[in-house]
């Protein structure tokens, strides 16, 4: 009787310290794979800090993590498109609005390509076409914030979404 | 590199002994009967306290398992974007090259620095120049590897990794198409699409093996509904049917799950079978341990059930994943192809694989004792190191032609340009001419390979140059009419004293790192321009490059030069090229065939071959030119060459009635 109790007192200790880590903190084992897996890439900070404020990283094998950096990349250039949308209703000077409808193109094909492939080579085990897209998406990127001759209005979102970008074609060459 | 490798760990945590692939992992659940056991045997108030506080144990203990799965996925747009900015100004940014993809290691990447790309603004008239004339690409859409090539009751057979729903890679299902002669293409109904369970998400690269009863098998790799990569088994559904339009898989299918060791999504693309000396047959499957690229055998007897041999036929660590394993015999005598079930003294076996890591496909030629189950290269300090290509071509996969008795070579050639110029036109990719592939038995350790000489049906015109002076530091046009649709052999000779009279030079040479064809040496580079225009403001150098070591012997390089092939500065401008070895009292020979946006060249009677991607902005249509070039700083060179126009394939689809 003693002995059950004493079980049980030990049982709900331990669990007062693993629940949490279900509901989002990292273990330390998870944590050792994001460290390794982001050391790997161009930009350590940022793979970590997106990594570790997913709740799917604590569980996520390397596939895994690289389809959390694909999912940012995409919420990322959704956002772009989005904002590029809106700046597109503005009074602009020509060479801004050409800049501009470049970079809706652009932020498009990441959309419309670079994304959905991304996703379905890493989801199917046929990660080299995802290293391909997310490098695409890169230089997408970069092309868009060259086509504006004068000052870009992207030009934090752009970088953002170089790094991301690359740091996702790290990740995915990780697999190879 | 990391010290305990994650991926190790990860690989073991896959439990191969389960039957289905599956990724729920099932609960133990050895103590909750035991407690219940024990629980009975007691009197009934302990006993019930017992039983309830068992199972509220069990019940934390399953709420800390599922509890941790089912955690919600919230994006943190803020968070990241104010962690994001502060990372960026740490580290300077550096755009991910297409290098990379493309095939260039990192060595090379300087070759890409401080080129700004911008998104060029194709038009039609441009993209639409692009499709090639004679070489195989589906109407439309995405293509990737070639899948079970084959000779079958009067034509030939080609399937594809086809995506009919784009022109990105997605949705894989098998194209095919059939030809009398390899290159009048009749494109042909989907012969297999992803219908099943175990090829729901891929139906995946695959060879045919041909039984000598007249049975035709396909093996091909699926990606299940789970994402699991297992190898099927199809056949034509109608045997008499020459087209083999429709085919069946097997009720049984898959033959074949990922063993154990292995991880489930590194176990892909089978190859054509051959016989062995217990009257069964072997087939190899590329895959990786870790980093390790290995080729796996099986062994069978009715392409149903099979069975592992122990060891592997090769492995290289460091490769990463083998993708498209092919392994063949080649003959040391003869100048014919040999059926894949040959073997004998005058036989070497040819291993190639395709690297997922580099996208580039390497062989090694060796020895392979069938009974013994072990194939040693000839060179065991090479890993797999030797390059069908030098440019853009992968997933190659040969086949044994009986019709003509040679050995034939597909390969995939991906797009070099932007991802929104192929969505803009609306396809993406072309695979190389069939080459044939013999043993060099000149030099014993490479391969050759040449176009089919079925190619050579779609020569019209041609134009013959005698011995075209080129002095150095010139460009020689040469007077064809069209510059777009070219087979062209061209034959050079350097000045004698220009090369007696060279200084050595201990200076290392390769054409990825060069400066191209604007890098003037003693003795190169010299060769042909083309897809060029009149002002020479777009032009593809395809060239020889000489140097002489400080043995005094001199070492050929040969390259082709994409860094001023386009003002467009979203296309791929790398510098493609490796040494060729050319002989005691060989001249300096090549071949190349220009169509359109796809230009492959064969140096030496195909030592070194290079395929490459071109996307011209003006040098297109009438205004595309061809010059002779020499921009070496003194040697003169002589060049005589036979330049033919060349007709389109009219590949196109099958039209019942008027193809048969």
């Amino acid at each position: 009787m003693k002995l059950l109790l004493l079980i049980f007192l030990v049982q709900a200790v331990l669990q007062t310290i693993y629940l949490p880590a279900s509901q989002g903190t990292v273990q330390p084992m998870d944590a050792r794979l994001i460290e390794q897996t982001c050391k790997q890439t161009p930009l350590y900070n940022l793979c970590v800090s997106i990594l570790k404020s997913d709740s799917r990283s604590s569980k996520a094998d390397v596939t895994g993590l690289a389809l959390i950096m694909v999912d940012v990349l995409k919420a990322k250039a959704t956002g772009t498109r989005n904002y590029i949308k809106r700046l597109l209703r503005g009074n602009l000077k020509r060479d801004v609005r050409h800049g501009l409808s470049s970079c809706a193109e652009v932020y498009n094909s990441v959309l419309e390509a670079d994304v959905p492939v991304a996703i379905e080579a890493l989801q199917k085990g046929n990660p080299k076409f995802a290293e391909q897209a997310a490098n695409d998406a890169a230089i997408e990127a970069s092309s868009c914030e060259r086509s504006f001759s004068g000052h870009s209005p992207l030009t934090k979102s752009n970088k953002s979404m170089q790094d991301v970008s690359s740091v996702a074609a790290a990740i995915v060459r990780l697999l190879l | 590199m990391l010290e305990s490798d994650p991926f190790c760990d990860f690989s073991k945590h896959e439990d191969p002994s389960i039957a289905l692939p599956s990724s729920y992992i099932p609960l133990p659940d050895g103590p909750h009967t035991r407690e219940l056991a024990s629980a009975r045997r007691m009197p009934p108030k302990r006993a019930t306290f017992k039983v309830f506080s068992g199972v509220l144990m069990l019940a934390l203990f399953f709420a800390i398992i599922i509890g941790g799965r089912n955690s919600d996925v919230h994006a943190n747009g803020n968070a990241l974007l104010a962690t994001s900015t502060s990372s960026m100004a740490s580290k300077p940014l550096r755009p991910v090259s297409r290098g990379l993809s493309a095939g260039v290691s990192e060595k090379a990447n300087h070759v890409f620095s401080g080129i700004e790309v911008v998104s060029f603004p194709w038009n039609n008239t441009m993209l639409s120049w692009q499709r090639t004339a004679y070489h195989f690409q589906p109407e439309k859409n995405w293509m990737n590897d070639p899948n079970g090539p084959m000779y079958y009751k009067g034509w030939y057979h080609f399937f594809y990794q086809y995506n009919p729903n784009g022109p990105v890679w997605g949705d894989i299902v098998w194209g095919h198409a059939a030809s009398k002669d390899l290159i009048h293409w009749l494109h042909l109904p989907l012969a297999m699409v992803a219908d099943q369970w175990y090829d729901l998400n891929g139906v995946w690269t695959g060879s045919a093996t041909l039984l000598p009863d007249g049975r035709v098998i396909m093996l091909y790799t699926g990606s299940t509904n789970e994402s699991v990569q297992v190898q099927n088994l199809a056949y034509p559904a109608n045997l008499s049917d020459p087209l083999l339009v429709n085919w069946e898989k097997y009720s049984g299918n898959p033959v074949l799950r990922p063993p154990p060791g292995v991880d489930l999504k590194d176990f892909r693309d089978p190859t054509t079978a051959w016989y062995t000396s217990d009257g069964k047959w072997n087939i190899a499957i590329g895959s990786k341990v870790n980093k390790t690229g290995i080729t796996l055998i099986y062994h069978t007897e009715d392409f149903k059930s099979y069975e592992l041999l122990d060891g592997v036929l090769h492995a290289v660590p460091g490769t990463g994943m083998w993708e498209c394993v092919d392994f063949y015999p080649v003959s040391k005598i003869s100048g014919k192809g040999l059926d894949t079930s040959a073997n004998g003294p005058e036989v070497k076996h040819v291993l190639k694989t395709s690297l997922d890591n580099d996208k580039n496909d390497y062989y090694a030629i060796g020895t392979y004792d069938e009974k013994a189950g072990r194939w040693v290269p000839d060179n065991p300090k090479i890993g797999i190191e030797l390059r069908y290509d030098y440019g853009i071509f992968y997933a190659s996969k040969s086949f044994y032609d009986l019709h003509k008795g040679r050995r034939v070579l597909w390969g995939w050639i991906k797009e070099s340009d932007s991802e929104i110029a192929d969505v803009k036109k609306g396809w993406a990719s072309v695979q190389s001419i069939p080459r044939t592939v013999l043993l060099d038995t000149k030099t014993g350790t490479n391969l050759l390979q040449w176009p089919v000489e079925e190619v050579d049906s779609l020569r019209l015109t041609s134009r013959e140059f005698e011995r075209v002076e080129v002095k150095a530091g010139s460009v020689v046009p040469l007077d064809i009419d069209a510059a777009t649709q070219l087979d062209i052999f061209a034959e050079f000779e350097l000045d004698r004293e220009a090369l007696e009279m060279t200084a050595q030079t201990n200076v290392e040479f390769s054409c990825s790192t060069s400066g191209g064809a604007a890098e003037r040496g003693a003795l190169g580079p010299f060769g042909l321009l083309v897809l060029a225009d009149d002002s020479l403001s777009e032009q593809t150098p395809v060239y020889f490059f000489i140097v002489k070591g400080t043995d005094g012997n001199l070492k050929t390089f040969f390259c082709a030069d994409q860094t001023r092939s386009s003002e467009a500065t979203d296309v791929n401008k790398q510098i493609y090229g490796s040494s060729v070895p050319v002989l005691k009292d060989e001249k300096l020979s090549v071949r190349i065939l220009v169509d359109h946006s796809i230009v492959e060249i064969f140096a030496q009677g195909g030592r070194t071959c290079i395929t490459s991607r071109v996307y011209p902005t003006k040098a297109i249509y009438g205004a595309a030119r061809l010059f002779l070039f020499n921009n070496a700083t003194g040697a003169s060179v002589t060049s005589s060459l036979k330049i033919w126009q060349m007709n389109s394939a009219f590949i196109r689809p099958f039209q019942p009635g008027q193809d048969a």
